[in-house]
């Protein structure tokens, strides 16, 4: 259980010309199945890169990933797109949602390119919405949503295929603190409700207080592990 | 693979609803003028070459022709050979040509050339001649000491401008003076005035067959050709082949097959004409489309790249923009097939008019089938590309880059 992700002796360096960047210089550690984890770090640190690593969007100049059970290493493009669309749900700074569909249509879009049932997977944006907070926005167009909103959309659009494991790379960067805690009192409920793994990357120490665990990098090394004690539990609906 | 399709085309369709209105109208209108550019010049060509076809079995061969074998000067025995092919079924009429050398003058002009000669019943049969006569009237059957003369032999009082050399405004009444290649001299009343708006036709003129044998003397006239006019709608090709079958062993030939090199070469100059301007349209058209999919998609990149992240196939991205494309082509081709259909209808009510005729522009199925259809192989490649570009670059540049 407690080796649900595993990633052992991770590496990833880039190359620029001569000089040698090591964005991650050997990181080893392994996640439980439904921990809220943040991955925290100065600008420059890998966090990003790691993440990246570990949503299978880019693969690590050396060491082992395990996702449940299966080494993702050797799978092929295409496998990896099956196993980010069947098992991951991704959030990143930029909402970038299709900017010619209504929210419902962006929270459906990969549900439909999945080959779901139109009625289930309407049913289930539209819900996704009303759980976000976004009942009575369904057909707006995200033009017509706030960065605030727009995000939330993105995350109900990361949760349309039921993912286990949600990747999250600075979700609030773009927003004021209070949409900020909307956002990740949205994730911790989702986290605890539907018992989805989350990889936060997020550079603001306040968001600590959310996570079951934290992973601070320091010049792509694990300086820091731990799980922050002072944690309130409650769920707010 | 269908569902994967139909997500494309559900992208394609709200980009196309709700993205860039104005824009997307204006890809639309740009793609029915190339198409209407594509198709416009190439029909009034073919209009052109259907007035000069016309023209030619009206005046110049009719239906099928015939001359005598190569070396041969003239037709032996042509009274036989007009009996023989008016019993061939499909033949509506023969009318024989006897041309012979000379010159004719009037007042202080002379113009050298043919004086043909047809017995006039026939002709009236076979040819036009007779219903384009703007001033006096056709030769009658016993005329012997009259001229029909074409207008550009006429000419005008004024003869600056003419091609060809003239009587300088010869009319009907004038006596004209003919001085035939066997030294026998005529006078003659001209009777008529041809004007058929083919040059080639009016540069003639005509004595009645007649005339001709008592100018030629012992013999009588002798023909060159014998022009066959064939039923309505009768295949020409096919009465050649009965005319051959009658034991005909003169050069038979249909209008087709008499046309002179000149002008086969001038449908060759004429279908490289239409290549290019069919090129240059489809070049205006792919740099659209390349430069349109260029930027929409550059637009959506990072979009893209995180659609890819989620786990959307590459496929259902780049067809999404193929069928965006596709669908600017369909309603522009439509547009544009509507564009031509009104220059058509306003063309044939007011010709455009060339010196040689009115023309009236031309299109067939076939012309706007293939022109839309490359037309929309080309810009479904055009579309292609750049969308394949962008969706292809990686999903961290699509998603790091600015
Ligand atoms: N494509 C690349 N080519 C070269 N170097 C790269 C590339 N991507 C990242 N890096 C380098 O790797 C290091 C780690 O980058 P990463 O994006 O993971 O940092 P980060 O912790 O996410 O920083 P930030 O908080 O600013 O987002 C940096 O030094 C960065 O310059
Ligand atoms: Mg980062």
């Amino acid at each position: 259980m407690d080796d649900y992700i595993s990633a052992e002796g991770l590496r990833k360096v880039y190359t620029m010309g001569m000089v040698e960047v090591r964005a991650i210089n050997g990181v080893s550690f392994s996640i439980r199945k439904g921990d809220f984890v943040g991955i925290t770090g100065s600008s420059g640190s890998g966090k990003s890169t790691l993440l990246h690593m570990l949503g299978l969007l880019d693969p690590p100049s050396e060491g082992t990933i395990a996702i449940d059970g299966t080494d993702v290493i050797p799978l092929s493009e295409a496998e990896k797109g099956v196993f980010r669309l069947s098992r991951f749900g991704f959030i990143f700074q930029d909402y970038a949602l299709v900017p010619e569909l209504t929210a419902e249509e962006n929270v459906s879009l990969v549900a439909m390119a999945r080959g779901d049932n139109a009625d289930s997977y309407a049913r289930r944006a539209r819900e996704l919405l009303s759980r976000v907070g976004l009942g009575d926005r369904t057909t707006h167009l995200p033009s017509e949503l706030s960065g605030g909103e727009q995000q939330r959309v993105a995350i109900a659009r990361a949760l349309i295929n039921k993912p286990e494991i949600l990747f999250a790379d600075e979700p609030c960067a773009n927003l004021d603190s209070t949409n900020s805690r909307a956002v990740l009192d949205l994730f911790r409920e989702i986290n605890r409700t539907m018992n989805l793994t989350v990889i936060m990357v997020s550079h603001e120490s306040w968001h600590i207080e959310y996570c079951d665990r934290v992973v601070r990098l320091h010049d792509g090394k694990i300086e820091e592990d731990f799980r922050p004690e002072k944690r309130d539990l409650t769920i707010t609906p | 693979m269908f569902n994967d399709l139909k997500v494309s085309a559900f992208l394609a369709a709200r980009s196309i609803q709700r993205g860039g209105r104005g824009r997307n109208a204006m890809y639309i209108v740009i793609i029915a003028l190339v198409l209407t550019n594509m198709i416009f010049l190439p029909s009034v060509i073919m209009g052109a070459m259907d007035v000069y076809y016309e023209q030619t079995i009206d005046y110049i061969s009719s239906d099928v022709i015939i001359k005598p074998p190569e070396d041969v000067r003239y037709i032996d025995d042509v009274e036989t050979l007009l009996a023989t092919v008016n019993r061939v079924p499909g033949v509506v009429r023969a009318s024989a040509r006897y041309p012979m050398a000379g010159s004719i003058d009037f007042e202080d002009k002379t113009v050298a050339m043919e004086i043909d000669a047809f017995n006039p019943r026939d002709e009236t049969e076979v040819t036009k001649f007779h219903k384009h006569i703007t001033e006096g009237d056709f030769l009658g059957s016993g005329d012997r000491d009259q001229i029909l003369v074409g207008s550009l032999v006429a000419g005008n009082k004024d003869d600056i401008g003419e091609f060809y050399a003239s009587l300088g405004g010869a009319t009907v009444g004038d006596v004209v003076t003919v001085r035939y290649a066997n030294s026998v001299v005529r006078e003659y009343r001209i009777k008529g005035i041809i004007n058929t708006k083919s040059y080639q036709a009016d540069y003639m003129v005509f004595v009645t067959k007649d005339e001709m044998d008592a100018v030629t003397g012992t013999g009588g006239a002798q023909a060159t050709e014998v022009l066959i006019k064939t039923v309505t709608n009768e295949d020409a090709p096919l009465v050649k082949k009965r005319i051959l079958q009658f034991g005909v062993g003169e050069d038979v030939r249909t209008w087709e097959e008499a046309l002179p090199d000149v002008v086969s070469e001038s449908i060759e100059s004429f279908a490289i004409i239409n290549m290019i301007s069919v090129f240059g349209g489809l070049v205006i058209a792919v740099v659209l489309i390349f430069i349109m999919t260029t930027i929409k998609t550059f637009n959506n990149r990072k979009q893209i790249g995180i659609l890819k992240a989620i786990g959307l196939k590459k496929g259902i991205i780049i067809n999404s923009y193929v069928m965006q494309v596709i669908f600017i082509c369909l309603i522009g081709t439509v547009l544009g097939s509507l564009l031509l259909g009104m220059m058509v209808l306003y063309f044939t009510t007011f010709p455009i008019e060339f010196p040689d005729g009115n023309v009236t522009p031309i299109v067939t199925w076939s012309m706007i089938i293939e022109n839309t259809a490359l037309l929309f192989i080309s810009s479904a490649v055009a579309g292609f590309i750049p969308a394949w570009r962008v969706v292809n670059e990686g999903i961290l540049e699509a998603i790091r880059g600015g």
